[in-house]
């Protein structure tokens, strides 16, 4: 992206007028947009709505209005406000969801690369990593007071002496602090598989290339086994 | 002998309660202002009625047929009520047409003159007649029915097309507090009807609150659900001359962008419905009283919605308010039963 002399980035309107009919185009759209009195029962029932500058009847709206500079004021931090909770949808009298239309900017976000995609999913990529090496999505070893910051106060104690933490819980588990349980690697091929239909590998390569490279190492290694 | 009744105006009220009672067997005096039979609906040259689009022509064209056709119904046209006094509980009345002057004794009276559309010319921020694509609904209205969607000042089809609702109506400016009920279906309408007729033509709806009111409002979830048709808050404040022969509506996006200034191809004001100046002459004339809006006023607006405060003479219609055509055809029913009742118990 762009920058003028102020560190304001410059998008060409293209470029804008492109996210607005790659969202309008998405397959969801028509079910998730619909008529919309702006009754703001959707806002009132949302829950980062009492806490930040995030409405899901503006999403709604915007979305609605044929004005790409709209959609595009959304794309940056705006649309990683939302909880994804579906609280708008279960409420809307039109059977709206602004909730799904951020899942459909979220996702234009991340298949574009965008630098909020990057930051918002950054603690994701540590997720990613242990998916692709073990198939397991979190482990032990992985609460570290760096990375989600989100899980409260208690997080720097938590992170310490974790085998011994381990060992204390009273049910069977690996004994080990890097996984949470064992994945036969057909499990984990077939899994490779799915990501490459899915494109999962190639949003990768767009928001942490690095970790691209790594994921692509160890899937090789699991393939060729 | 039978009941006479005089019926004073020939829209879609009056004509159904005419029907109505000559049907009952009463000798009814129909006195119509114009040349012609039907009202706002036929002079304006309406296309279609919502909320399902029948041809206005259908609806008003057999109404007039049934008075025209009924050997019971005298129709005056180009008339008009020059002397109308009270005799005992009858009344006697002159109805002055180009066949000159006839005196005749009616059990009771009807009046059913309806309403004029607002002039939105009396505005000035809509700059109405100051731009030839500043048109209003019933000038759009006309068009559509003479098949002419067209911009006026080129003739060339509309890229983008502004309905701006409320014209003439809650506004102390213009001297109308009140909401004339039938502009936002008229316009949500008319909105579908250009994205059918153009459909890469883009339509907004500037408004304060949509009042699409009953089932009137599938129309609105359809305009903007089906039609793709941009409703946006807000009262336009200012219409002035753009680039290329535009015309830009300048207001607040009060919901969504804030202030906003959009050229436009056409702009089609929502203009109301007022009481006219036949009300006040009506009022005048039968000593009928008047309300605060300029209409004409019933009895008791819930008990005696037909009955005006002078025994007798009964209400139908746009005359007592603003009013869809369906609501004035069913007033007309209903007040040609009241005043049945009054000419019958004192014929």
């Amino acid at each position: 992206m762009e920058y003028d002399e102020n560190g304001v980035s410059i998008v060409p309107f293209e470029l804008k007028k492109e996210i607005f009919e790659e969202a309008r185009r998405d397959f969801r759209y028509e079910e998730y947009v619909r008529g919309c009195l702006n009754c703001g029962v959707c806002a009132g029932g949302c829950p980062p709505h009492r806490f930040f500058d995030f409405s899901p009847r503006i999403v709604l709206q915007k979305m609605k209005s044929k004005d790409p500079e709209l959609i595009w004021t959304m794309m940056d931090e705006y649309v990683w406000a939302c909880f994804q909770c579906f609280t708008c949808a279960m409420i809307c009298p039109f059977l709206n969801s602004p909730g799904g239309v951020i899942a459909i900017l979220r996702e234009i976000a991340v298949r574009r690369g965008f630098e909020s995609a990057k930051k918002v999913l950054k603690p994701y990529s540590r997720v990613l990593l242990k998916l692709t090496a073990y198939g397991n999505q979190l482990s032990p070893d992985m609460i570290q007071p760096d990375f989600f910051p989100d899980w409260g106060p208690h997080i720097g104690y938590a992170s310490t002496d974790l085998a011994v933490k381990r060992k204390a819980i009273p049910m069977p588990t690996l004994q080990v602090t890097n996984l949470a349980w064992d994945v036969a690697p057909e499990a984990m091929k077939e899994l490779y598989d799915i990501f490459d239909e899915a494109g999962v590998f190639k949003i990768i390569e767009s928001v942490d290339p690095s970790l691209y490279e790594i994921i692509q190492d160890i899937v090789d290694d699991v393939r060729s086994s | 002998m039978a009941e006479n009744i005089l019926v004073i105006g020939g829209g879609p009220a009056g004509l159904n309660a005419a029907t109505m009672l000559s049907e009952l067997g009463v000798k009814v005096t129909l006195a119509e202002r114009d040349s012609f039979l039907g009202g706002n609906p036929k002079k304006f040259k309406y296309k279609f009625l919502f909320p399902d689009m029948q041809p206005a022509d259908d609806v008003i064209g057999k109404l007039i047929k049934k008075a025209e056709t009924n050997s019971n119904i005298k129709v005056y046209l180009s008339s008009e009520v020059s002397d109308f006094k009270e005799n005992g509980k009858k009344f006697d009345a002159t109805i002055k047409s180009p066949d000159g002057n006839e005196t005749k004794t009616f059990d009771s009276v009807i009046v059913a003159t309806g309403f004029e559309h607002f002039d939105p010319a009396r505005d000035a921020k809509y700059s109405y007649q100051l731009f030839d694509d500043v048109i209003d609904i019933k000038d759009l209205e006309r068009m559509m029915g003479e098949g002419n969607f067209v911009r006026p000042s080129n003739g060339q089809p509309p890229k983008n097309v502004a309905f701006i609702l409320c014209v003439g109506s809650r506004d102390r400016h213009v001297g109308n507090q009140y909401c004339s009920r039938v502009c936002c279906t008229v316009s949500v309408k008319q909105a579908i009807e250009l994205r059918e007729h153009f459909p890469d033509c883009e339509v907004y709806i500037f408004y304060m609150d949509i009042r699409t009111y009953g089932f009137f409002e599938d129309l609105y979830w359809k305009a903007m659900e089906e039609y793709d048709v941009q409703i946006v808050k807000g009262r336009v404040a200012e219409i002035t001359s753009g680039e290329n022969n535009t015309v830009i509506c300048k207001g607040e996006d009060t919901l969504l962008r804030g202030p906003f200034e959009i050229p436009f191809d056409m702009v089609v004001l929502a203009s109301g419905m007022e009481g006219g100046p036949q009300s006040s002459e009506m009022a005048k004339k039968l000593g009928l009283e008047l309300d605060e809006h300029g209409f004409l006023k019933p009895q008791n607006v819930t008990l005696a919605p037909f009955k005006s405060n002078k025994e007798g003479v009964f209400l139908a219609g746009a005359c007592t308010g603003p009013k869809a055509i369906s609501d004035s055809i069913t007033e007309g029913g209903a007040a040609a039963m009241d005043a049945y009742i009054y000419a019958v118990k004192n014929h």
